[in-house]
């Protein structure tokens, strides 16, 4: 047996769709988080028959006519999949907008069953539904549920109700699906109609103490938070805050505990290997995989934490603020209001965040979204910053939170670049977001969101990070000749000789050395190895202790040993974050794009993006600091201005080629 | 022989990495271990050259 869960965004569909079959998918207290559809079979507590029952949990939709991608993909699966029954979740606090969508459920002749969700925040809200009136009216079975309680939540009655009407005829309350889509008239007076039959039923099934006309406390901190201008320095203290305590207090405490036991592995596998081991053997298994993947999974515990605190921060509803002050500079910059959501999924990982662009329509607003949210930094980018703010910068928290400002200067820079090189600079677009309620955050939820992070971070660092740190190590171990590489003559290794002539390119940006070099091409395998091939090609272990660290090389830290100033390190972890993403990231850019000129402009614009902000970066801020430029600027120089002139070039011709297709249509 | 152990322990590990890199690209995800890059074991039902 099927059963499909449909309803509007942000109803609670996949908070059910989790409670009922006992996955963990990814919720947002917001609209948009799901964008396909996922499926899982429901629990045995809930199932009294022995039979199987699979539950779909579908995008959320506001009507069945195929005008966006979500409503789609619900319409679609649900016309040629033909599930046995659909469970249509209604927010109880909104009956009147979510049951047009219901009316049009019941229109398809399949038994629907109403979960009257979120029966707990429309008794506090003191709005009183009469659920046995509502289920004569829609003449369906109607369920009160509360799927974020753990007991008294009605999900063993939805789940029978579902059971005992599947091959039951209902009765549909009106018959408008068949009207014809292309003649607007034609919806509009059929919509109309259905919005006056759902008016009615809500008149005699449901009782309001409080008009929802009334302003809320809510309203009035909406006002602030998402002010146009106040919202950003918000969100700035916010971020902040955010990073203080995951990079600068907790974080790190946690890690030195961490990083401990790291340590007392390593010395432990050494002390059981001996002296009679092969020095090859032993730097593979000691420097390579357990060093290298040691010195990335030693940021566990500051992503966890900052994980956690992001997850409060969606749970509780803030992000849903974010996504509305961003929205207004986004729109002005020729991308879609709904390019947000694809952005902020983007920060736990960019792959998401880039399938989740599929729900833009227009297709170079879609494209664009894809090409510009790897600039967020992702969840794989964390420990680079991580380990770039404590060596360089002492923890400080103010890295991490301008990493995400430039990303975001640098989106809305690529969207205006974009929107010129198209030639539809006067594009506009419209995106009406519902904002959730505050709420207090689950823990729970928090704590799930930040596990379910961490095992994906723990099983990255154990696959592509520990098989790339081996083969790094290998390269480094030997030279072309397959010969061991001699103490002092590092740069001859297999290694060394590949990443050189591209080190000679990095001159301008202040880090030209091979081994950096090395660090950034491992980082487009995944972004976590930048942190682990630094950790091999300078051997060290342990970047977030560094005790250790006063014997090698004679320098006294970290900063000392990789040899970079503060102002080339700030670059390095520029560039490392806003050229290309992962190969991951851009096999997914290229799925959403399905256009090889996009693809390959795309990559192009990131490598000039990450290379132009990171020369900004070094040469600016090696003036300033010095009182001169920094080494290799003339070359720099001449690279970003004919990279610029490229640009140029482009956004001159998709002008002309606007305005010679503005002349035909005129004409 | 302990050289042959050593050679045997870091086998072992790599081919847990590539069966387990293996295992997860056939589940269909994108990024290894990231629990949202799935395309969800059915794919995507949408189509986007039929919106255009």
């Amino acid at each position: 047996m099927k059963i499909a869960l449909a309803g509007n965004p942000n109803s609670g569909k996949t908070t059910l769709f989790n409670a009922i079959t006992g996955k963990i998918e990814h919720v947002g207290n917001w609209a948009g988080v799901t964008v396909e559809k996922k499926e899982g079979n429901i629990k045995k507590s809930l199932n009294k028959g022995n039979s199987e029952i699979i539950a779909v949990d579908l995008p959320g939709a506001y009507s069945l006519s195929p005008f966006t991608s979500e409503e789609s993909i619900t319409r679609d699966f649900i016309k040629n999949e033909n599930p046995d029954v659909i469970i249509n979740i209604v927010d109880a606090t909104n009956l009147n907008r979510s049951l047009f969508f219901t009316t049009q459920l019941l229109e398809l002749g399949i038994p629907v069953v109403v979960a009257l969700n979120k029966s707990d925040s429309s008794k506090k809200r003191e709005i009183v539904i009469n659920a046995e009136a509502l289920s004569e009216k829609l003449q369906c079975p109607v369920i009160e549920t509360v799927s974020t309680a753990r007991k008294k939540n009605g999900l063993k009655d939805l789940i029978s109700a579902a059971v005992n009407v599947k091959g039951k005829k209902q009765q549909a309350l009106f018959e408008g699906l068949e009207a014809d889509l292309t003649d607007k008239n034609a919806v509009e007076a059929s919509d109309k109609k259905r919005f006056e039959l759902v008016k009615a039923i809500v008149a005699e099934v449901e009782i309001r103490k409080t008009s929802s006309n009334r302003q809320t406390r809510q309203d009035a901190v909406d006002r602030v938070i998402a002010h146009k201008w106040f919202g950003i320095p918000i969100f700035a203290v916010v971020m902040w805050t955010v990073f203080s305590i995951s990079q600068t207090y907790l974080g790190p405490f946690l890690a030195d505990t961490f990083v401990g036991w790291i340590d007392a592995f390593n010395g432990w596998v050494e002390g059981l290997m001996g002296n009679g081991v092969s020095p090859v053997l032993k730097a593979i298994l000691l420097d390579g995989i357990i060093g290298g993947v040691g010195a990335v999974v030693g940021f566990l515990p500051l992503i966890m934490v900052l994980f956690f605190l992001l997850a409060l921060l969606e749970d509780c509803g803030y992000m849903a603020r974010v996504a509305v002050v961003m929205d207004r500079f986004f729109k002005k910059v020729g991308l879609s209001g709904k390019s947000i959501i694809p952005m902020i999924i983007g920060t736990g990982c960019a792959i998401p965040g880039i399938m989740a662009t599929r729900t833009i329509k227009n297709e170079r607003q879609r494209r664009t979204t894809a090409m510009l949210t790897p600039f967020m930094p992702c969840g794989a980018k964390l420990p680079v910053i991580a380990l770039f703010a404590g060596v360089f910068f002492n923890d400080s928290a103010w890295v991490g939170t301008a990493m995400y400002f430039v990303g975001i200067l640098i989106i809305i820079i690529g969207a205006l670049i974009v929107v010129r090189i198209t030639g539809e600079k006067n594009a506009r677009s419209f995106f009406i977001m519902e904002l959730p309620e505050y709420k207090f955050p689950s823990l729970k939820r928090a704590i799930v969101e930040m596990l379910s992070r961490a095992k994906a971070f723990i099983v990255k660092a154990g696959t592509i990070i520990l098989l790339c740190n081996a083969a790094v190590q290998i390269m480094q171990t030997f030279n072309w000749k397959f010969q061991v590489v001699a103490e002092g003559a590092e740069n001859t290794s297999i290694l060394a000789t590949i990443a050189s002539p591209f080190a000679v390119l990095l001159i301008p940006l202040g880090f030209g050395v091979w081994q950096l070099a090395a660090a950034s091409l491992t980082g487009f395998i995944a972004k976590e190895n930048v942190v682990g091939t630094l950790a091999i090609v300078y051997s060290i272990t342990n970047f977030i202790d560094t005790e250790e660290l006063a014997l090698v090389d004679g320098a006294t830290d970290v900063a000392g040993v990789i040899g970079l100033t503060s102002v080339a390190a700030l670059a390095y972890l520029m560039f490392n974050l806003f050229t290309p993403p992962c190969f991951a990231a851009i096999g997914a850019m290229k799925a959403e794009m399905e256009n090889k000129k996009w693809l390959w402009g795309a990559i192009a614009f990131q490598l000039f993006m990450g290379y132009t902000v990171s020369f900004i970066t070094y040469q600016v801020g090696t003036l300033f600091t010095t009182g001169a430029f920094g080494s290799g600027f003339l070359p720099g120089l001449i690279a970003v201005i004919a990279m610029i002139g490229c640009v140029v070039y482009l956004a001159r011709k998709g002008e002309q080629e606007a305005t010679s297709k503005a002349a035909l249509k005129s004409a | 022989m302990e050289n042959l152990i050593v050679a045997i322990v870091i086998l072992a590990i790599v081919a847990v990495s590539v069966t387990k890199i293996v295992i997860e690209k056939k589940r269909g995800a994108r990024c290894i271990g990231c629990p949202h890059s799935k395309t969800g074991g059915t794919g995507c039902c949408c189509n986007h050259s039929a919106q255009e």
